[in-house]
């Protein structure tokens, strides 16, 4: 019995979107990775073939299509080896906060140009002094009449050079109760007061704009804002879940891709006269990795069952953001042994994977970070 | 039993430490890095200042030191970084054969200019298969000499270096034999292309060298052809402690910036340096650059005392290669964000430790050798080095 029931649709989306993302997205990940971001044309070319932001209901022209959707989605872009197109942040992470929280009017002039890549997102939450810490935000914003007047520093914000529309995490300084004092506000790029920073160097993700961006006495008006008044905490909270999901997501199908690359390597690769995928130690290797990959599919795909029937698993997502994300980071390491000198070469695409994946335990939350929550939801 | 550094040892490891910490500018390194370039202004001045070539004897202008000193130096270099410090390393890489193996007039001929940062030698022994295999690079007997033909890859500075020791395949009688021969990188018919770019250790390129009907006199042979197998052999145990040192080097490099950044950084109202976790995983990182910086010492200590231990230099390429890779991963991991930015500085070191295991060969080999040591051979070892 499958876990994840996949119609007969699914399929046939699955296949439209990897026959699109071979013909747009792979031809040119080396070029967007030299030039350190993903043209706008392809966030236009995936709006045209409806491959983004499937979820959003018809009347704000998407298609209102299931999470499974971009599930598919996330596993034919891990294919690509293209971390730097984060169509899934925007459409999974992002977007999702303005179909859930937005009053009726900011639905109405973002959502159709989020589902036709007219306009690209971003989320800001962390800031040079608080990654993990979100409490401590020292962004502020300032009511004064119709508006907040916002001051502050966001860093390594991924599609913060691109980002038409930022959902930004904010403090009132005025409200004193901890975790009250932060709301989320949709800021519009070319807001006077809202620069964005230079594209911060990486060890990998190249091809992505993750920036700095600042904001010094930026009106946003009030209407922009999501959900209530110091409600940004728990939204965060609510959809934090979605996020760390998508991430193990990418986590289990990029370790799938690099075993499958590096099984086809060995097959191919001969040494002394055999292939070294008939090596005993090298099978064993293959066949640790296999089964950690499929223990991480199998416990993934229950949770996207869950996640799809509204359960609230907030211990079981941290744990599997963690656990995950440092699989594939081991079996990233051990495909790159597997390929002996040559998987420390960039032409093999273990090379880009390996330095890519590094990241996964830190970003989403640091793995750290999901073992407190785990801790704590736990009754530890 | 004693464990402690001489004076004199202590002295050098201090005069290493200061240089690097002098000289080795972060920007510099992050631009070398970036454009997998060599750092040649930075080698020059080590050189000259007796930091490159070290066990090159004082009378062919070495500093007629031991590979425990050169280990303290590589570690030192490493520890403040780690590719500037691979790359000094390596920019003596196959002198040790001409030094240890070489006649009078090679030597003469080859070291001076080493010792002194105006020269760059290196070694071309692995064929395309990344084996060594019997050589498909061959080395034709000819009149006065021998005629080269073949190709090797995995040549670090193959463009760079001045000269090349290279493991060549020679038909002679009955039975292929091998010769390890010096050869000039602007010989008429020596050319190189770059291997492309790699994950890390980009401040040592690597190349493919091409030799096409390249004429050899017999000077250019180092020692007797016949024991070249065992030559090697030497070398590599050798090259395998000397990997130790910049494994313990970039391990405490790492342990050092994970100290620095976990007692400044705040979270939660306190610095992370007090959190339980953090304070475990420094702990356990300690611990694994003090097991590795043994073993690596003692391999070293054996090798100078001309009782060199196999068991030890093949630990010492195999425990340093894993702990550099485990203590750096923490450290990325300890500095969270930062960590996966350049200027976090940590994550050139996390890929830089990567290559320690891939070097030269595959990890697993040192596990075959160490099996072998252990537990005897098996009936058919592939060709052991």
């Amino acid at each position: 019995m499958e876990i994840l029931r996949y119609t007969e649709e699914h399929t046939v989306f699955r296949r439209k979107a990897r026959a699109f993302f071979e013909k747009e997205v792979m031809p040119y990940t080396d070029e967007w990775e030299r030039e350190g971001v993903v043209p706008r044309s392809i966030w236009k070319r995936m709006g045209v073939e409806a491959l983004l932001c499937m979820d959003v209901p018809e009347a704000y022209g998407g298609k209102g299509l299931d999470f499974l959707y971009s599930v598919i989605l996330a596993e034919e872009l891990a294919r690509t080896n293209c971390t730097g197109l984060a169509a899934p942040l925007h459409s999974d992470v992002v977007v999702p906060y303005i179909t859930a929280y937005a009053s009726e009017e900011p639905k109405r002039r973002y959502l159709p140009g989020c589902v036709s890549g007219d306009l690209i997102t971003a989320i800001a939450m962390t800031e040079p002094d608080t990654g993990s810490d979100l409490a401590s935000i020292r962004t502020t914003a300032v009511e004064d009449g119709d508006h907040v007047i916002i001051n502050g520093q966001k860093t390594f914000i991924s599609n913060g050079l691109l980002c038409d529309l930022l959902i930004l995490a904010v403090k009132d300084p005025a409200e004193e109760i901890l975790y009250q004092n932060i709301d989320l506000y949709l800021v519009e790029a070319g807001t006077p007061g809202f620069e964005k920073g230079h594209k911060l160097r990486k060890m990998g993700w190249n091809s992505q704009d993750t920036a700095e961006l600042f904001f010094s006495d930026c009106r946003v008006p009030k209407a922009n804002r999501l959900g209530m008044k110091g409600g940004g905490f728990i939204m965060l909270m609510e959809k934090l879940q979605q996020e760390r999901l998508m991430c193990a997501l990418v986590a289990v199908a990029g370790a799938e891709n690099m075993l499958r690359w590096t099984i086809q390597y060995c097959e191919e690769r001969m040494e002394s006269g055999k292939p070294i995928s008939k090596y005993q130690h090298n099978q064993f290797k293959i066949v640790e990795m296999a089964t950690e990959i499929r223990l991480g599919r199998t416990f993934l795909d229950k949770l996207i069952a869950d996640h799809m029937e509204g359960k609230s698993i907030v211990v079981e997502v941290a744990m599997a953001k963690y656990w995950t994300t440092e699989m594939a980071i081991r079996v990233a390491d051990g495909c790159m042994d597997l390929h002996g000198g040559y998987g420390y070469y960039e032409q093999y695409p273990i090379a880009r994977a390996w330095r890519d994946v590094r990241v996964m335990s830190i970003f989403a939350g640091t793995n750290e970070i999901m073992k407190g929550i785990a801790a704590k939801f736990m009754g530890l | 039993m004693d464990f402690s550094l001489t004076k004199e040892l202590i002295d050098i490891q201090k005069a290493a430490g200061e240089f690097a910490k002098g000289e080795f500018d972060p920007d510099v390194a992050l631009e070398h890095d970036e454009k997998q370039a060599f750092p040649l202004q930075i080698w020059k001045k080590a050189g000259k200042l007796g930091f490159i070539g070290v066990q090159i004897p004082e009378g062919y202008n070495g500093q007629g030191l031991g590979l425990l000193e050169n280990t303290l130096i590589t570690e030192a270099f490493c520890r403040q970084n780690s590719g500037i410090g691979m790359a000094l390393a390596l920019s003596d890489f196959g002198s040790e054969l001409i030094r240890k193996f070489g006649n009078e007039d090679q030597k003469k001929r080859f070291l001076p200019p080493i010792g002194q940062g105006k020269s760059l030698i290196t070694m071309a022994c692995l064929e395309e298969d990344s084996s060594l295999t019997v050589p498909a690079t061959t080395a034709k007997i000819v009149p006065d000499g021998f005629m080269v033909n073949g190709k090797k890859s995995f040549v670090p500075l193959g463009n760079l270096a001045e000269h090349l020791v290279v493991l060549c395949g020679v038909h002679s009688g009955n039975d292929p034999e091998e010769a390890i021969i010096i050869v000039k990188r602007n010989e008429e018919g020596v050319e190189s292309l770059s291997m492309g770019e790699k994950a890390g250790m980009r401040m040592i390129p690597m190349d493919y060298v091409y030799f096409k009907g390249v004429k050899i006199s017999k000077e250019g042979v180092i020692g007797q052809p016949e024991r070249s197998p065992f030559y090697l052999r030497e070398i590599f145990d050798e090259v395998r402690i000397e990997t130790g040192a910049m494994g313990v080097g970039i391990a405490q490099g790492g342990l050092d910036m994970a100290l620095e950044y976990s007692k400044k950084r705040v979270a939660f109202g306190r610095a992370i340096v007090d959190f339980d976790v953090i304070r475990n995983r420094l702990a356990d990182m300690y611990a694994d650059v003090e097991m590795a910086r043994l073993i690596t010492y003692k391999a070293a200590w054996a090798f100078d005392r001309g009782r060199p231990d196999k068991r030890f230099s093949v630990m010492s390429k195999m425990i340093p290669a894993q702990t550099a890779c485990r203590v750096t991963h923490e450290a990325l991991q300890i500095y969270g964000g930062q960590g996966y930015m350049k200027e976090g500085r940590i994550e050139q070191f996390y890929r830089d430790a990567k290559v320690l295991n891939l070097f030269l060969e595959p990890g697993h080999m040192q596990r075959n050798l160490l099996a072998d040591e252990i537990a005897g051979k098996r009936g058919h070892s592939p060709r052991e080095v």
